[in-house]
């Protein structure tokens, strides 16, 4: 007999008890070692340009808000290699972190002005603009939103005529395993576009690594 | 006029004290030379001890009698001083049966020798090899609290000694602190620096571990006796006040409710990093009080880290030349700190002292060769820097990898612990530790009898594993060969088993060329991974297992039918799948696996898809996803919607789990090739079917596009 699939549009409220002490939902789409490729539009007034794009996540720490991993940049036009860099995630968990970055040069309506971006982000834009999204329960929605920050090159100089001095503001879907985002930085095009989906590089199917760490 | 030397050589003296016809006073004279000459000199007590002394000091003792004071006195003293801070010297005491001998002397009508019993006697349980004092008999405690009632500050502190060396049962702690113990020595924190140090250890040991003992220590007159160990804090005393953090911090372990005031944590770490500086024992001891006050508490980590605890330390690292206890102390002191936070650890690594750690790993003490591994283990916790390479050098590696030879267990389990770690390195300097010999010495230790050192050996070569190129995976496999491999799998240690299944996950993972590693001599490791799945009790073993299916289910139809095979290794057989039982198991992760396993048996593309899809649904599986789509777990539930997506591709000739297409449309799944469903149905039958598919399937296939 078929069954129903309850769908959860948006998250709940958290009660005043639990305030705070909710986490995103494990997502093995989004656990060590999965990679995910796609492009960066870095289009200018100029011209149109699109990166190619590869990420690599290589640590997760729920408990912690905490993703990391690497991201690789493809046809980079001043550069001769790819240009790979490390980046640290701070995952939008109402505990660690919240909606409001509070650094990085991104005011409030900054962080509204990208958030809303992405369609996800709609039922939540009300409570978020209240309290920054303190009082969401995350934990079982489809969708966890990040911040992702380059924090150095891995192949190349400081002096490759690149800057890693932005973030993005990220949202990766449970579902398919599709990560969105929009590249911040004030002195950079605004909106810079991130679209990637998750890679079976070859196989047919899904496949999982993992390491654990002593 | 000088005196002959030759009446002060040992052996005279031992003549002296054994003649039976020597005086008193010859004796007396002879007791306080032996005394006088081995007070702080472990080779002389050594040297005396092995010419006999200390049978001759004790037949002395125990043949002079009660009123004969100076000759006892100095006989418990000489005892004393061979006991004192010296283990050859409390088991030659023992040995020699000093002990009855010594408590005699405690029921002296004269003082001076009752000191001197109890001076004695509390130097024999200041160490380990003392025997251990039976509180749970009645007299015993009377007499303990005999000794808690003197007016004798020695004697006092001797009843404190023997619950300090005796006192580990819970049931032990439970009876003094109903025979009043407790209470006398809370009573004895108002006393003489002595007594007040050995109540403060002795209260440490009767409440650690013990909340019932811990409510009654601080609950009573408005905590009135945590307040006087506070104010011990504060003493002028270095080592009454590290004693007093000490009790703090067992009080604190033992029942977390207890010390909440912000403000008494953060004083604790403070008063610790300050007795760090203290040049003697206290100093010594101090980083090893801040360990356990810090130890899997994130929040007190934090406190250290802001009160300049890291900083603090690596300054006493790099001035150099520090005893081994010292030494061994601030590394496991940083290992704690180190631990969770990544800002400490960045700290850490800031202050450029990996080279005083590098030096410690090949230091002359196992146990600050241990201390390394272990802080360079929770050093080693930053991605961030195993990211960056910054560990996987040859400076840090070839050290770490002699080690794994160390003749001290400890210390080849610690340095195995680094190397997990290390070895993660997400760079392509994973060849580095090969280079080392790295992975022979892994496999080596695999096959230890010893089950920790093989789990963490096997441990080591999961995390070397992870996203290793395939030269990389090449070269440990031909190391580590696949049948070594399939006896890990089934080890008896369910904890080395999830290892080694989790190394074949990685191993499979990667190039689908890597696949083909669990099928070489005869599929003997996936046959492994089978057997072990068909009897797990645990769940870890479970999900690990189910991921190595699942990841060889991403390969070819052979692959494929390989993992249904395991899945259903009796044809025929009636008994229920395992994986049923997986995917009705407790634990979401294990449902997650199972459900990936289906999800890749069923990927839409592959040929034989439909026929997997066929045998699943008879054995059941499929209903049992489809009772999933509501699972409480998102990951989960997201899997089995993927799957029921996919399912719909095989609905329109299998009417099993015909259903609205819109309910289990999915994005993960893109549009499948009409083609293929056309194919798979005329793998099933004739013509007419196959007509009558592509009439079926023009609305799931429209729904599906759009």
């Amino acid at each position: 007999m078929p069954v129903r699939v309850v769908e959860n549009s948006a998250p709940s409220q958290v009660s005043g008890a639990n305030l705070g002490h909710t986490s995103p939902p494990a997502c093995t789409l989004l656990s060590v070692g999965q990679a995910f490729s796609g492009t960066q539009n870095v289009s200018s007034v100029q011209k149109d340009e699109a990166w190619r794009v590869n990420v690599r996540i290589q640590g997760c720490d729920l408990d912690h808000g905490y993703l990391c991993g690497t991201m690789e940049a493809l046809n980079v036009p001043m550069a001769d290699t790819p240009v790979v860099t490390f980046w640290e995630g701070e995952i939008v968990d109402a505990k660690n972190y919240t909606f409001f970055t509070g650094k990085w040069e991104a005011s409030p309506e900054d962080d509204i002005r990208h958030w809303t971006k992405f369609p996800s982000f709609s039922p939540l834009v009300g409570q978020v603009e209240a309290d920054g999204g303190k009082s969401l329960d995350l934990s079982n929605y489809q969708y966890i939103f990040m911040r992702w920050k380059e924090q150095y090159f891995v192949n190349v100089g400081t002096d490759c005529g690149l800057t890693i001095a932005g973030f993005y503001y990220v949202c990766f879907s449970c579902n398919d395993g599709s990560i969105n985002g929009f590249y911040y930085d004030p002195n950079s095009s605004p909106f810079q576009k991130l679209e990637l989906k998750s890679t079976n590089e070859g196989r047919s199917g899904f496949s999982f690594s993992s390491y654990e760490l002593q | 006029m000088p005196t002959s030397a030759s009446t002060h050589r040992p052996e005279d003296l031992l003549t002296r004290l054994r003649s039976a016809n020597a005086d008193a006073d010859a004796k007396l004279k002879a007791l306080r030379e032996v005394k006088n000459q081995i007070i702080g000199n472990r080779t002389k007590k050594l040297s005396y001890i092995k010419l006999g002394a200390v049978p001759a000091v004790v037949s002395v003792i125990a043949a002079t009698a009660d009123d004969c004071s100076s000759v006892l006195v100095q006989s418990a003293a000489a005892i004393g001083s061979f006991a004192c801070g010296f283990e050859a010297g409390v088991q030659a005491v023992l040995r020699a049966g000093a002990f009855p001998h010594l408590l005699r002397l405690l029921s002296n009508s004269n003082g001076k020798v009752v000191d001197a019993g109890a001076r004695s006697l509390r130097m024999i349980y200041q160490s380990k090899l003392a025997p251990k004092y039976d509180f749970l008999q009645e007299k015993n405690m009377e007499f303990l609290l005999s000794l808690l009632n003197s007016e004798n500050e020695n004697v006092t502190g001797l009843g404190a000694s023997i619950i300090t060396h005796s006192c580990e049962t819970s049931a032990e702690q439970n009876a003094l602190c109903d025979a009043g113990v407790l209470k006398k020595l809370i009573g004895l924190l108002q006393g003489s620096l002595s007594q007040r140090d050995a109540s403060l250890e002795s209260i440490a040991t009767v409440i650690k571990s013990n909340p019932e003992v811990v409510s009654k220590f601080v609950g009573p007159e408005n905590g009135r006796a945590l307040s006087a160990v506070t104010e011990l804090t504060k003493d002028r005393y270095p080592r009454t006040r590290l004693l007093a953090c000490m009790c703090l911090i067992v009080v604190r372990n033992t029942s977390p409710g207890c010390l909440q005031d912000l403000a008494i944590r953060t004083k604790l770490i403070l008063i610790l990093l300050e007795l760090l500086d203290d040049p003697g024992q206290v100093g010594d001891e101090a980083s090893f009080a801040l360990s356990s006050l810090i130890a899997e508490k994130e929040d007190l980590q934090k406190l250290a880290f802001e009160g300049n605890a890291i900083d603090k330390l690596c300054n006493h690292l790099q001035k150099g030349s520090l005893q081994a206890k010292r030494f061994q102390g601030i590394l496991l002191a940083l290992a704690d700190l180190c631990s969770k936070l990544e800002n400490c650890r960045s700290r850490f690594l800031a202050l450029q002292v990996m080279n005083s750690v590098i030096d410690a790993l090949t230091h002359d003490s196992g146990e600050v060769r241990a201390a390394a591994c272990i802080c360079l283990r929770s050093v080693s916790r930053s991605v961030k820097n195993l990211s960056a390479g910054n560990f996987m050098n040859e400076t840090v590696v070839i050290p770490l990898v002699q080690l794994l030879s160390d003749t001290s267990t400890s210390v080849q389990v610690a340095a195995l612990g680094a190397i997990s770690n290390i070895v993660v390195d997400f760079t392509t300097r994973k060849s580095i530790f090969m280079q080392c010999g790295g992975v022979k010495q892994l496999v080596q230790l695999s096959k230890s009898m010893d089950p920790t050192i093989r789990l963490n050996s096997v441990w080591g070569l999961r995390n070397l594993m992870f996203l290793a190129d395939n030269r990389c995976k090449e070269g440990i496999f031909l190391e580590l060969t696949a049948s070594l491999l399939a006896s890990l799998i089934c080890d008896p240690e369910p904890s080395v088993q999830v290892q080694a299944l989790g190394l074949v996950c990685n191993l499979v993972d990667g190039c689908i060329n890597s696949v083909e590693y669990v099928f070489v001599e005869d599929s003997i490791i996936l046959q492994a991974v089978g057997k072990q799945l068909q009897s797990t009790l645990k769940a870890e073993v479970g999900i690990q297992g189910m991921y190595v299916l699942s990841n060889v289910a991403t390969g070819n139809e052979f692959h494929k039918e390989a993992v249904m095979h395991q899945l259903f290794p009796q044809a025929g057989n009636s008994t229920q799948p395992i994986i049923i039982k997986f995917l009705q198991s407790n634990d979401s992760r294990l449902r997650t696996a199972a459900v990936w396993t289906v999800l890749n048996l069923t990927f839409p593309g592959s040929l034989g898809a439909y026929g997997r899809f066929v045998k699943l649904c008879s054995a059941g599986i499929l209903s049992q996803i489809k009772n999933m789509a509501n699972d409480p777990c998102l990951d989960v539930k997201l899997r089995v919607r993927t799957v029921l997506g996919q399912s719909l591709t095989f609905d329109i000739i299998h009417p099993f789990l015909r259903r609205p297409a819109t309910t289990w449309y999915n994005p993960l799944i893109s549009v499948f090739p009409f083609r293929a469903v056309v194919w798979l149905a005329r793998q099933m039958g004739t013509d007419d079917q196959v007509q009558k598919s592509r009439t079926m399937m023009q609305p799931t296939f429209l729904f599906l596009v759009f």
